[in-house]
């Protein structure tokens, strides 16, 4: 009896060593372009495109960026699924804004970026130059073809991925409140996706290290909470888990249209067929209700961070 | 004869030394509300409570409080302490009894009838802080009619109340390592199990010392 007791004496106090009360570096990333305060005017936005150039090339082109093979290899057309896993493609939103006699002036939102462009078409083929200013700059080369834009970009200076290529569709961005998160098949199965990530080798922290803290701890709630049309109340969001609460409070994020910069985030919002990225600053774009609702999630997503698997109380 | 000597001062050392440790991180926690902060940890989830003045008086006397009850009761159970420094006994053992009395169980209350997570911690948090009151009570009343073994009972049970600001916070630790549950699902079940474990690992002291006694 009392060796027992002494074993689960020396196991409560080695388990206690390393439960600390709370994670004191728990801090909530919120991206400079989704800061919810108060000062925030309302101004009415242009909403994206204007539908009036429906069926025209002039508007948002949303699709894939992806990396286009090696250097000495532009043949090599792979086909890279919507599966699982992540081929290091992110959806692009290259917007054709203006064309005159001369010149093709637009400007194109990917992975947290929000780059001008302009150029000339020739024979039909865009060439379309960005500034050179910022190191991920370079030079688009499409054309439009049955009602698709396929084409390539090439980055000025040395970069980790020089050549991109794309295959684009035409959308139109509608912000519309009521829009839930599908279950796209890059979620579904999300323990297979899980035991993938970890198997590959992907350059980056902090996607693994989401995928495995955050990304698993969250439920099937995600689907049905909307927090753009519903006010949350304190009884919604007390039994959610932190991958919950974070992926509710993005998505109000993801139906304005925000160009996400974090990197899992990215990969979970560009499989949803809704999304379109458009801005890379909302922070004028938020509702009152989704101001209220951000506060709320974002108070018990630090919560749950401090203190859900620790041994202080919050 | 000499061998259960030195296990049960082994086992002395382990139960003081596992007490100490947690009471340390709680008086962690509590340093957390110091100076006074309506934005921090547990606040954090009450903001529509902390806004109520008797809301505030009680979470913040039972905290404050709360720290000292643990401590103070830690010395009582020491022979070494009752039989050499009885006026320490008697000190610390009035102060633990009048700050449960009059702060911390009757705070503990207020509490219980805010408490997250809906009517299961609700009811379950007001036995506890009732059963605390009257343990503590009967305590009083029986080292003044000079009841010692009575006296030590309801003491043992006391205490095994206030540990659990331990037990309550090493379930949810455990809980939520083990079974990964949605905080307040893991806080109804903690809730419950942080003092009724408590309870009856107390009774179980309380008549092992019966048997004891009866031996001798």
């Amino acid at each position: 009896m009392k060796r027992i007791s002494y074993v689960i004496l020396i196991a409560l106090l080695a388990s206690g060593c390393n439960a600390k009360i709370k994670d004191s570096e728990a801090k909530i990333e919120v991206e400079a372009g989704t800061e919810a305060t108060e000062e925030n005017l309302n101004v009415d936005h242009k909403k994206g495109t204007n539908s009036e150039n429906k069926g025209s090339v002039l508007g948002s082109w949303v699709g894939y960026f992806e990396e286009d093979g090696k250097d000495d290899d532009y043949s090599k057309d792979i086909f890279v699924d919507e599966g699982f896993h992540w081929n290091r493609a992110n959806k692009i939103n290259i917007s054709i804004d203006k064309i005159t006699d001369e010149t093709v002036t637009g400007h194109s939102v990917v992975a947290g970026n929000h780059r001008p462009f302009s150029g000339k078409i020739t024979d039909g083929v865009f060439i379309l130059k960005e500034p050179g200013d910022d190191k991920y700059d370079g030079e688009f080369k499409f054309q439009i073809i049955d009602d698709e834009l396929i084409g390539k970009w090439t980055a000025y200076k040395k970069i980790n991925i020089q050549k991109r290529k794309y295959t684009l569709e035409r959308k139109d961005f509608v912000y519309n409140p009521d829009i839930l998160l599908e279950k796209s098949q890059r979620y579904v199965d999300w323990n297979k996706y899980k035991k993938r990530i970890e198997s590959a080798e992907i350059e980056g922290e902090e996607f693994e290290d989401w995928v495995s803290k955050e990304f698993s701890s969250a439920t099937d709630l995600i689907y049905t909470i909307n927090a753009s049309n519903t006010i949350l109340q304190k009884k919604d969001v007390e039994n959610l888990k932190k991958g919950d609460l974070t992926i509710i409070r993005n998505t109000i994020y993801a139906r304005h249209g925000y160009s996400f910069k974090s990197r899992p985030l990215r990969v979970f919002f560009d499989a949803q067929s809704w999304y379109i990225p458009i801005h890379t600053d909302i922070k004028s774009e938020f509702t009152e209700l989704e101001k209220e609702n951000i506060k709320l999630l974002l108070r018990y997503e630090k919560n749950a961070k401090e203190y859900y698997d620790y041994f202080g109380r919050g | 004869m000499k061998s259960t000597i030195s296990i049960s001062l082994v086992l002395k050392v382990l139960i003081y030394s596992f007490l100490i440790y947690f009471i340390y991180l709680l008086a962690l926690i509590t340093a957390q509300y110091i100076p006074v902060k309506y934005d921090i940890a547990f606040l954090n989830i009450k903001q529509d409570e902390i806004q109520l003045t008797h809301y505030k008086l009680a979470f913040f006397s039972h905290v404050y409080s709360s720290i000292f009850i643990i401590v103070l009761g830690l010395t009582q159970f020491s022979k070494t302490i009752r039989t050499r420094f009885g006026l320490i006994h008697k000190i610390s053992g009035k102060s633990y009894i009048a700050l449960v009395l009059l702060l911390a169980s009757p705070s503990g209350l207020v509490m219980a009838f805010y408490a997250n997570g809906g009517l299961i911690p609700q009811i379950s948090f007001s036995i506890l802080a009732i059963l605390w009151f009257l343990f503590t009570l009967k305590a009083l009343l029986y080292i003044k009619a000079r009841n010692f073994q009575k006296h030590r009972a309801f003491m043992i049970r006391s205490y095994a109340l206030t540990l659990s600001a331990i037990s309550l916070r090493l379930f949810k630790f455990g809980i939520v390592s083990i079974f990964e549950l949605p905080p307040m699902d893991t806080y109804k079940i903690i809730s419950v199990l942080s003092w009724t474990i408590n309870l009856i690992i107390a009774e179980l002291i309380i008549r092992k010392l019966h048997q004891q006694k009866t031996n001798e």
